[in-house]
């Protein structure tokens, strides 16, 4: 069986791309089961969709803890723990990055014994709105066992209520994908499922009895939402020019929805990144338009490089 | 009115809610909530019905420096009424002093406040009870992908309304409901005009009884529109005359907000995917002009 | 002091008694007296506090909880459809962990609908995380709510409970009830102590909030189920400490000259002291019957109901209830404790009563002597309903006219 899981964000195609993949398979002759999982969370925010396909019926469910392939649509997802993108990497599975670097870089920088293989970024709207989409036909590829009208078809299936527009950019988007990894095609395997002898025991407890005030769902503090890193849903940066900025205070913080721009002492404007969602209201906002937007990949790297 | 909101400056430049929430980025009920926390203070407790703002305390996590308590869809007026009857009791009997007292306030969406939750609505208010309720309207049930509700507009298309010519039936006027049971206040603010949903606040903060504050809320994924442009949908909803900013207070209504000169609705559907099929790949005149002049007329009994 | 009082009166008596702050109410029949009564006393003083009468059970049920959540103490009370239409909150307001008591009046659930009693209706709320006390007299309602608070507010249960009493049977039934004195209450019952659980200006509080996953989920819904259990514990020895103060006792297992008995009947409610009845006019007669009556149903007394029926060769549950596809709902939970124990009692099982549908003497005495021919057969006798001939000929004809037919043959056959 193939055990696939696709990482990213709301909004960016995964649970798309974890259906365009499994109609594919299906359109392959294998039998399969695709699923997304939602968390709470909304646009930008952390989510998977799984995907396997065998030959034989599966019976399988829920989340795959052992993937073969875990396809990451935003590598900015690493570095938010509760994606949990790398649970069961080991040295058997294969892990498809879209990003910029190279394989052995990522490889080392994440410390995997298994495979690696990066899928140059596209455009970063294609990127946003598409990732999930160039992840299926990657892992197509990746795959061997799909070939492109079978890819087509799946993706011409799962789009037709959206148009022949959105069909046709998509196609394109994953059929680019598919080509661009043509060198490691075939380079993800079936797996047997665990064996029946070889499972650590799980160590079950018995549950205490607590006291009502902290055995309820109950938060007995305030604003702890604030430990939420929401800036890692950005795909877009607001930054401000203080050059421009006339300090007309406040409008871009009262507009934020979310709280995230504070107004210092002097009276001029800060953006607080680590929640920042990047919903960009405060560069349309600002009268004398000294916010812009750039993309976060852009500017993380600028970060990276004046970083000691 | 409070002298001290006359201009932007005069806003609280520092917020109460805090950040890291799991509302959509961009989200116009999430950006009229906080301007209203700011407002309110934290002395409230936040009765909350079924709705995407439910995700807003998730544990162990929460934006709120007051409280908050989560009922079910159909009934946050009556946990509303719940604990305002406790905190008189306690009040009564001298077991709460005057500053641990807190504002009660219903925090629903559109669903619970013009369906399955206004006959909760309507005893709260009959009985004359003393609280706020905050209706922040997304036009259709939000959480669950947005379907039509009772507040979805002539012509939107939602996850329920797919015909050619989206939903088939008016908004429900929540705001006149209310004023039909004659409440202690009522108004209708929009997250994008922060002063003018200032002063409705603090007007409705020092006043007793049931009082309604219904918000516009731009809904980036629901109506179809790029989250930046959330505050500019907002503007046009108020220029076009689509969404009256008024106030009932003292028996009548009042418009707080008179647009002139009002600038066609076009205007504003034409910036939401919602109302896409409006547009193209033909222009639906029917419903355009069928919407256009509801608004006609409902501004033409306004200003006679 | 002993005076004559219907049920619905000493559950009013209960409330007031364990000195309510706050009824939430809506009206139903047959509870409506309660809160009547419960409003004459808020009105004349004698009751401090308020009652709001609610636009709807869901509505009254949340404002319960969410008084309670705020630091007071609380009563409300309802019955049949009005359990059902508060449903949603039944099952959402233990997890708040803020006691209160609500009585209910049992009265059997539409379709079709009637006014009489079953115990359906309460049993539909079985798995909430309400505790449960089922009251067999007018005496055991008023004792129950207090009992009822005491355990729903011990700091190691902290769940809302539930007291259930047979509509009409009870409700509009005046019998001798001792009340307890308004002193002796308070000494049993001291002021409701919220424990930190409570909405304050200056003290933020999120409660009963959403979570994320399993585990998280699995975590808080079971530790309502360990502290119901706790409730257990707890129970023996608080309806000790009341025995003591009133000389009354309540147990979670009633045993009616059982520990001797070789058949028993099995049931809750009112009805269990016409059982009583039967048994005393079997034991004239040589039979060793006896009763065994759970009083509270949640948590379910296992252990005990093990130890009371272990031994006896045959035990007829009677329900006065019905899972439809499935049979007597206490039947089955009986069996679930009783399979496996080494000396457990051959289970038959009847159901009667449905809809106020009277169970007569006659019937308790043939129950025992098909229990007895079980014993011998070794085999027990497949469920039956309590259903006569009589009464399928009185149906026959109400059928005849409502068909348009009276007076045909067949009809009558
Ligand atoms: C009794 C009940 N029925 C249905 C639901 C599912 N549900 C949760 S939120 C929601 C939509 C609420 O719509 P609205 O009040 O407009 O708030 P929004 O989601 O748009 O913020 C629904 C239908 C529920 N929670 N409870
Ligand atoms: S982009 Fe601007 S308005 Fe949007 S969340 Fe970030 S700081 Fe706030
Ligand atoms: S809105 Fe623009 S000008 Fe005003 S404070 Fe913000 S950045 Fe400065
Ligand atoms: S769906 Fe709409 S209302 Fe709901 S959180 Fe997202 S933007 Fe806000
Ligand atoms: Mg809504």
């Amino acid at each position: 069986m193939y055990r696939i899981r696709l990482h990213g964000r709301g909004g960016q195609g995964i649970k798309t791309g974890s259906r365009i993949l499994g109609s594919a398979f299906f359109g392959a002759g294998f039998e399969v089961q695709d699923a997304p999982v939602y968390g709470a969370e909304r646009r930008g925010a952390a989510m998977s969709a799984h995907v396997r396909a065998a030959r034989t019926p599966i019976r399988e469910r829920g989340v795959i803890t052992r993937p073969d392939l875990v396809a990451l649509v935003d590598e900015t997802l690493l570095q938010v723990p509760a994606a949990n993108v790398l649970l069961g990497v080991d040295a058997a599975s294969v892990l498809l990055l879209q990003g910029n670097g190279d394989a052995e870089t990522w490889r080392a920088r994440l410390a995997l014994s298994g495979t690696v293989v990066v899928l140059p970024a596209a455009g970063e709207r294609a990127e946003a709105e598409l990732g999930g989409a160039r992840c299926a036909g990657a892992a197509a590829r990746l795959a061997g066992v799909i070939s492109r009208p079978q890819l087509i078809a799946a993706i011409a299936q799962e789009l037709a209520s959206l148009g022949p527009v959105a069909t046709a950019t998509t196609t394109a988007q994953a059929l680019a994908a598919y080509d661009a990894v043509a060198p490691h095609a075939g380079v993800l395997r079936e797996s047997r499922p665990a064996a029946a002898t070889a499972f650590a025991a799980p160590e079950w407890i018995d549950l205490p009895l607590e006291s009502a005030r902290v055995a309820a769902p109950a938060i007995f503090a305030a604003a702890t939402s604030v430990e939420v890193r929401t800036g890692l849903w950005r795909t877009m940066r607001p930054e401000i020019d203080y050059a421009r900025c006339n300090r007309c205070a406040w409008i871009c913080s009262t507009l934020c929805p979310d709280s995230a721009i504070r107004v210092r002492a002097d009276r001029s404007p800060e953006i607080d990144l680590e929640h920042c969602k990047g919903c960009m209201i405060c560069v349309s906002v600002c009268p004398p338009q000294a916010i812009r937007a750039l993309p976060e990949r852009a500017a993380r790297a600028r970060e990276l490089a004046a970083a000691p | 009115m409070n002298p001290a909101l006359r201009r932007m400056k005069d806003l609280p430049s520092t917020h109460l809610l805090g950040a890291g929430s799991a509302m959509c980025a961009g989200c116009g009920g999430l950006l009229a909530l906080h301007e209203i926390c700011d407002l309110l203070g934290a002395r409230t407790v936040f009765v909350n019905a079924a709705s995407c703002m439910t995700l807003l305390a998730s544990y162990p996590f929460t934006p709120f420096r007051g409280s908050w308590l989560y009922t079910a869809m159909a009934s946050a007026p009556a946990g509303a009424q719940g604990v305002r009857d406790a905190l008189d009791i306690l009040s009564e009997r001298g077991r709460l002093p005057p500053e641990q007292d807190l504002t009660a306030v219903a925090l629903t969406g559109d669903g619970a406040a013009t369906g399955i939750g206004l006959s909760a609505t309507a005893g709260a208010i009959d009985r004359g009870l003393d609280f706020i309720y905050l209706c922040y309207d997304n036009e259709g049930y939000g959480n669950t992908g947005q379907q039509s509700s009772p507040a979805t507009p002539l012509g939107a298309r939602t996850a329920t309304s797919t015909g050619a010519h989206g939903h088939p039936a008016s908004k429900m006027d929540l705001f006149a409901i209310w004023v039909a049971q004659r409440p202690a206040y009522a108004a209708t603010v929009i997250g994008a005009d922060p002063l003018d949903l200032a002063r409705k606040i603090d007007r409705a903060r020092a006043l007793k009884g049931p009082r309604l504050i219904h918000a516009l809320a731009p809904c980036p994924p629901g109506w179809s529109f790029d989250p930046a442009e959330g505050v500019e949908i907002g503007r046009l909803a108020v220029k076009t005359g689509i969404w009256p900013l008024k106030e009932y207070v003292d028996g009548r209504v009042v418009h707080t907000h008179v647009p002139h000169p009002r600038l066609p609705v076009e205007e504003y559907l034409k910036r939401q995917g919602r109302f896409r099929h409006l547009f193209e790949p033909g222009r639906d005149t029917r419903v355009l002009a069928q919407i256009q002049s509801q608004v006609d007329a409902y501004w033409e009994q306004v200003c006679a | 002091m002993r005076r004559l009082l219907t049920g619905n009166a000493a559950a009013a008596w209960g409330a007031r008694l364990a000195r309510a702050d706050y009824v939430p109410a809506f009206p139903i029949t047959p509870q409506t007296e309660i809160i009547e009564l419960l409003a004459q006393w808020f009105g004349s003083g004698e009751l401090r506090g308020r009652l709001t009468l609610l636009e709807s059970e869901h509505s009254m049920l949340t404002a319960a909880a969410a008084a309670a959540a705020t630091g007071v103490r609380v009563f409300t009370a309802t019955s049949s459809q009005g359990l059902l239409y508060a449903m949603e909150m039944l099952y959402a307001v233990p997890g708040w962990r803020a006691p209160f008591v609500l009585v209910n009046v049992s009265r059997g659930l539409a379709s079709p609908i009637t006014l009489e009693s079953d115990h359906n209706d309460v049993l539909a709320a079985r798995d909430s995380g309400f505790l449960q006390f089922h009251c067999a007299s007018c005496q055991e309602v008023v004792d129950s709510v207090l009992l009822a608070y005491r355990l729903a507010e011990d700091p190691r249960v902290r769940l809302p409970a539930l007291v259930n009493l047979d509509g009409f049977h009870l409700s509009f039934t005046r019998e001798p009830v001792d009340l307890p004195t308004a002193e002796a209450a308070a000494a049993f019952l001291p002021p409701f102590e919220s424990q930190g659980i409570e909405f304050r200006a200056g003290r933020p509080v999120s409660q009963a909030v959403a979570v994320l996953g399993g585990s998280a989920y699995s975590y808080f819904r079971y530790e309502t189920h360990l502290a119901a259990e706790q409730a257990l514990q707890a129970h023996g020895a608080i309806a000790a400490e009341f025995a003591q103060r009133f000389g009354r006792r309540h147990d979670a297992v009633e045993r009616y000259r059982s520990d001797d008995a070789e058949i028993a009947f099995f049931m809750i409610g009112a009805f269990a002291t016409k059982a009583m009845d039967a048994v005393d006019r079997l034991r004239e007669a040589g039979i060793a019957a006896g009763l065994v009556r759970p009083r509270l149903l949640r948590p379910y007394p296992a252990a005990a109901l093990q130890r009371a029926l272990a031994g006896k060769r045959a035990v007829a549950v009677i329900d006065q209830n019905l899972s439809v596809g499935k049979g007597g709902v206490l039947h089955g939970e009986l069996a679930s404790v009783l399979y496996g124990q080494p000396d457990a009692p051959l289970l038959a099982s009847y159901i009667g009563g449905l809809g106020g549908r009277d169970i007569s003497a006659g019937e308790f005495f043939q129950i025992a002597r098909e229990l007895q021919d079980a014993v011998l057969a070794r085999r027990v006798p497949p469920p039956r309903l309590l259903y006569t001939a009589g009464e399928l000929r009185q149906m026959r004809n109400l059928q005849a006219i409502a068909a348009g037919e009276r007076g045909m043959p067949e009809a009558r056959a």
